[in-house]
């Protein structure tokens, strides 16, 4: 076992002094953006908050470097970089929280920070009727970088506009597309977070989102169609553009648009429906990874987001769905967009399981959240989407842990007399306490005598979340489990967004409403 | 925040690096806003804080080809990188063959929608405010939650063929949510304005609160298609889908709720009840807006529907260079009302046999952009209506309803006093038919 003595001992850290390593030095050796620069202005910011009363305080001193590039069908509409850097400081005064945030990296805009956090904190301190205490934290001095094997932004332009001219090439190839879109963003964070108690941690997450859209339009109709590939974000570099069968996605999806427009429209009705990991990873998204937000449950987000059907007290005692249902929160997952080494209060990121055999039995927590359920420790779900915003509690990566032994999804087909396969993002809509929710599908084929069929279209399904996993009588197995994310999830005041993934396997929901959307 | 003269001067400091850095077209636009907010939930207060940032992008053409960079250092050596950079990434790229020049001088007039007040929050005064909308929560013994905040930006843009600009805005917001202690109602209610002080943290909080008590212990009714009257938040929650739809790149490509068929669009058409206006004016006295587009075109009136006819469609400059029309002089805003009188919410009521009222919708998606159907949830707040009389409060409805049959001249049969709900300003509205499909256990 590492010891805490040993793991300090081993990660290549200089107490006097902040440890860069060599990616941070390549953007900024000198000046502001420099690791020295940032190490002097987090203890002057942590220095002043102390002085001025706070009990506790951290900050973030992060630069996010985007870059974007959009096209349509043979041409480049687009080709953006952007850089924002800046430092945020929270600090507890009184129980309560203060937060101030500027773009000036340096010293003095760091102590006016702190001076401002700390008033705001003051001033709002006799509105709170609860003071904030934080779950105990281990002192961590390291740095965490994501596993990523070639670094996009040193990619070369023409060679990433290349990919993106010839994938809508291959799409536009197939005859009856009318329009193509295609991005590709990658994104390099960079956070040095400092707290009060010692931990000093330094990372860096790389991102790469590539996404298309195929359109075909019958002119003489009026008619249209689309088939949006856009939630295969990873936390990886250039090399998922590289190793990923992109062309083959953008080829199958022309086919599928062209095929698309000219499907009959669904049946309304009750059916037997598979859902693909390329759909149901949303379904998890929103009524399982949003209703085990303990802050939601608490009625924190009750003016925005919402609550939750899931109740403080109902870890370990509610049944949420089948036996068959296991679901993890996960922010070590390999690839996953929520993956991470430490969270934004400097916590392991860690897996646990959220439902075990159907049963609810944990929630997503952070330092303020854990000890309102009588727990030692966080499971490290704060973030902030920037160093100018608050940091919050936000979803993990929540994944439904695939069958024991190998379920092909034919096998999943194979015990249904009339159903649905539901492929792709489509629609998604649920309640604010995540019970009711409506979602669509990319590509939504019937199932006859448990093979599959032809293409149908307008079709949407209804459910109450209970209902919905409770009728889960099929999940794949190992080999069948994909990794789906989605880049801009939203939550919070002011708005926040988090890029989070959810690993599923196609799974088996019996007797579903299905809806014709296009009838009503 | 950034003077005109400070904000115009990083704009020129940035174009002469691009020109000396080879720039053949160029354009610098900046963004400075001071951002202060508090956030209540469970009667306290959660989380609140300030920040304050600036965006500067420079946007290239070298050759015909583009490259853009954004990032949020002034300081002398970065402005000077980005504008070198930007040329970079221009070198490189194909040509942009949507490229339109950029524009030169024009006149614009002073933004109405500023309030220096908003600029600088008295921490003293909003912990005052906050503490009122609390208490009116805990005295009624609701459990309160929701937002306060002020923000303020600076806005200026300079281009290589001499256009400058320079505008401030404010925008100030509360919004409170109360739930029942038993937990069977809850209740919203949201005001905005650009000037702080033309916030009413009390009033905000009252009419939450009202909606809550009055709305706990609903009853369901079977989904179905049910008369309704929308309140003016409920309209603008649906107001996006529809001003979106009315692109006329998209419409022209023929994917778009008004594209018609055999390649033409569905302008000039009666798609709406005859008495409905939508437009957009940077100078409405209760909601004034930015009087620039996002592209730099002097924003004025801009009529989208009028008298129920889809009257314009928003022309992007390169476009309108395409289809040989000028740019649309918007929209910075949105505005619908009567043509007629408006008829207030309780003459509705009263002028409803049965039906629904209905607060706000929640988590509004477009299914189908042909008809622009949009799904979502009733939430905060929904009544049934019986023989002109408030009955009783129902339980949250899942709707999947088509924009344009909803607002089609044989389904609307009163249209309200526009309320501003940014960046919208709309009516209530009473419709003949809304169609809804499912019941939600949320409250």
């Amino acid at each position: 076992m590492v010891t805490r003595r040993d793991f300090l001992a081993t990660s290549g850290v200089v107490v006097a002094g902040i440890w860069v390593p060599d990616w941070a030095e390549a953007f900024q050796t000198a000046g502001p953006g420099s690791a020295a620069a940032r190490a002097e202005a987090a203890e002057a910011a942590l220095a002043r908050a102390t002085a001025l009363g706070a009990s506790y305080a951290d900050i973030r001193i992060s630069r996010y470097r985007r870059e974007s590039i959009a096209t349509r069908e043979r041409q480049v509409q687009n080709v953006s970089r952007s850089t924002s850097y800046g430092l945020g400081l929270r600090v507890l005064v009184d129980g309560a929280w203060g937060f101030a945030a500027t773009n000036t990296v340096e010293p003095g805009a760091a102590r006016a920070a702190a001076e401002q956090a700390v008033a705001i904190a003051r001033a709002n301190a006799a509105l709170a009727t609860r003071k904030v205490v934080l779950a105990n934290a281990d002192r961590v001095v390291t740095t965490w970088t994501s596993a990523f094997k070639r670094d996009p932004f040193e990619v070369p332009l023409d060679t990433k506009i290349g990919f993106l001219m010839k994938l809508n090439e291959t799409a536009m190839g197939v005859a009856g597309v009318s329009f193509v879109s295609s991005q590709v963003l990658f994104v390099d964070e960079q956070k040095f977070f400092a707290s009060t108690e010692g931990s000093r941690i330094t990372q860096r997450l790389v991102r790469t989102y590539p996404q298309f859209s195929t359109t075909a339009a019958d002119r003489s109709s009026g008619d249209f169609q689309t088939r949006a590939v856009v939630d295969r974000a990873k936390l990886l570099g250039y090399e998922y553009v590289e190793e990923y069968p992109w062309l083959q996605d953008a080829e199958k999806a022309g086919h599928e648009v062209v095929e698309k427009l000219k499907s009959r429209p669904v049946a309304s009705g009750r059916y037997d429906i598979v859902v693909d990991p390329s759909q149901l990873f949303l379904a998890i998204h929103e009524s399982v990874g949003h209703s085990t937000e303990l802050d939601r449950a608490l009625g924190w987000e009750a003016n925005m987001a919402g609550t939750s059907f899931v109740k403080p007290g109902d870890a370990g005692k509610l049944k949420f769905g089948s036996k068959i249902v296991n679901l993890v929160g996960d922010r070590t997952q390999p690839g996953g967009l929520a993956t991470t080494g430490y969270d934004d209060e400097g916590v392991k990121s860690e897996r646990w399981h959220i439902v075990r055999d159907g049963l609810f039995v944990d929630w997503q927590t952070t330092r303020e959240l854990a000890p309102l359920v009588g727990q030692q420790t966080s499971h490290g779900c704060l973030h902030s989407d920037s160093w100018s915003s608050v940091p919050f509690p936000r979803m993990p990566n929540v994944s439904l842990e695939p069958a024991a032994t190998e379920v092909p999804l034919d096998q999943l087909f194979s015990e249904i007399k009339r159903g649905l396969f539901i492929e792709g993002r489509g629609v998604s809509s649920i309640d604010q306490q995540r019970y009711n929710f409506q979602f669509g599908g990319a590509v939504i084929r019937e199932i006859r005598d448990g093979k599959l069929g032809a293409m149908v279209k307008d079709a949407a399904y209804q459910s109450r979340t209970p209902d919905f996993w409770a009728s889960c009588d099929g999940i794949g197995g190992p080999a069948t489990y994909r990794l789906w994310g989605t880049s801009a999830d939203g939550k919070g005041e002011p708005g926040q967004t988090n890029a989070v993934s959810h690993g599923c396997p196609p799974a088996r929901f019996r007797n579903i409403t299905v809806l014709n959307t296009a009838a009503l | 925040m950034l003077t005109r003269d400070a904000a115009l001067k990083i704009c020129d400091t940035v174009l002469a690096h691009a020109r000396s850095a080879g720039a053949e077209d160029a354009m610098v636009s900046l963004q400075n806003g001071i951002e202060s907010h508090a956030r209540f939930a469970d009667n306290s207060i959660t989380t609140s804080g300030r920040a304050e940032d600036l965006d500067i992008t420079i946007t290239v053409w070298v050759g015909g080809r583009r490259g853009a960079i954004t990032g949020n250092d002034p300081s002398p050596d970065a402005l000077k990188r980005i504008s070198e950079e930007a040329v970079q990434i221009a070198r490189v790229s194909p040509v942009h063959r949507e490229y339109v020049p950029t524009l030169g001088p024009l006149e614009y007039p002073v933004a109405r929608g500023f309030a220096a007040a908003t600029a600088d929050v008295d921490l003293a005064a909003r912990a005052a405010a906050l503490q009122a909308a609390l208490t009116a929560c805990r005295t009624a013994k609701v459990t309160g939650a929701g937002f306060h905040t002020a923000r303020a930006t600076a806005t200026a843009a300079a281009t290589a063929n001499g256009n400058r600009r320079y505008f401030q805005t404010s925008q100030a917001d509360m919004s409170v949510t109360a739930r029942s202690a038993d937990g069977t109602g809850s209740g919203y209610y949201a005001g905005d304005h650009f000037d702080l002080a033309r916030l009413d943290a009390k009033q905000i909080a009252e009419q939450a609160v009202g909606k809550a008590v009055r709305s706990r212990e609903p009853k369901a009714i079977e989904p179905g298609v049910y008369p309704v009257i929308l309140e003016p938040q409920a309209v603008s929650d649906l107001m996006g889908f529809l001003n979106n739809a009315l692109d006329a790149r998209t419409a022209d490509e023929g994917r778009s709720a008004f594209s018609g068929k055999d390649g033409k669009t569905r302008i000039g058409e009666p798609m709406f009840h005859p008495k409905i206006n939508l437009y957009s004016d940077p100078m409405h006295a209760e909601m004034p807006a930015m009087p620039s587009t996002n592209e730099g075109i002097p924003a004025t009136r801009l009529s989208l529907v009028k008298g129920g006819v889809l009257e314009n469609f928003t022309y992007s400059r390169y476009w309108a260079q395409q289809k040989k029309v000028p740019p649309t002089p918007g929209p910075v805003n949105y505005i619908m009302e009567s043509a007629d009188a408006p008829v207030s919410i309780d003459e509705m009521i009263k002028a409803t046999p049965r039906g629904l009222l209905i607060s706000r919708f929640w988590y509004v998606r477009l299914v189908d952009p042909r008809t622009i159907v949009l799904t979502g949830l009733t939430r905060d707040g929904l009544w049934w209506i019986d023989k002109g009389r408030i009955s009783h409060p129902v339980r949250n409805l899942r709707f999947n309803q088509s924009v344009l049959a909803m607002l089609a001249p044989w389904n609307v049969e009163a249209i309200g006093a526009p309320q501003r709900l940014s960046p919208f300003m709309v009516p209530a509205l009473k419709l003949g038919s809304f169609t809804f499909t499912s019941i939600s256990d949320a409250i």
